[in-house]
């Protein structure tokens, strides 16, 4: 899985039938130490209702395909979780601020 | 597979992957010796591995065969703790032996 921030939202009106009524994210990949942004930039199905600024990790592939929202459908990345925290050596990088 | 050092954790509550008590590890990609790549991937724990080692990756669709990830979105499993690795004859990583 891939650590990501949200940036944005891509919009497409013609699309797969399929892909009605799903979100895509646009996503930069992350250093998970420094939580800068790699320049590297991904768009991805949302299945867990992320917002933008929010670091979250996604599958890519087959994989992508198995979650409940994305099940038969065209995706081959898809974002299955928010992260609160990420630990390095001991010691916190990222911890998500309180109702954020 | 590929080789990776287990760096840290990630933690999650919001998540879709509906696997029970699952354990995120932020691995780092590394060479035959353990020497980091600076590539980080968070990978699903499945042998109980520990900050330090060396582990064995599975990547991609294989990811789903075992009986904790079957039809799950998962792509990258920790699968084994390395104990040794022999490069032509010269060991380029050898664990800290238990205790």
């Amino acid at each position: 899985m891939v650590l990501a921030r949200v940036k944005g939202t891509v919009v497409s009106t013609h699309k797969s039938p399929l892909l009605q009524g799903l979100k895509l994210l646009l996503l930069e990949k992350i250093d998970p130490v420094t939580l800068k942004g790699k320049g590297d930039f991904a768009v991805a199905i949302d299945s867990v209702g992320a917002n933008a600024g929010e670091i979250v990790f996604y599958v890519t592939g087959s994989s992508a395909r198995m979650t409940d929202a994305t099940k038969g459908k065209p995706s081959d990345a898809t974002i299955i979780a928010i992260v609160d925290a990420i630990e390095k050596d001991g010691a916190f990088t990222y911890q998500k601020a309180e109702g954020e | 597979m590929n080789l990776a050092r287990v760096r840290g954790t990630v933690v999650a509550t919001r998540r879709s992957d509906k696997i029970e008590g699952a354990r995120w590890l932020l691995v780092e990609d590394c060479d035959q010796a353990g020497a980091g790549r600076n590539e980080f991937l968070v990978a699903l724990d499945m042998v109980g591995a520990d900050r330090g080692q060396l582990v064995l990756l599975a990547q991609g669709s294989s990811c789903r065969w075992t009986l904790r990830t079957d039809d799950r979105p998962m792509d990258t499993l920790v699968i084994a703790i390395v104990d040794q690795i022999d490069q032509a004859g010269t060991v380029t990583w050898q664990a800290a032996g238990p205790g």
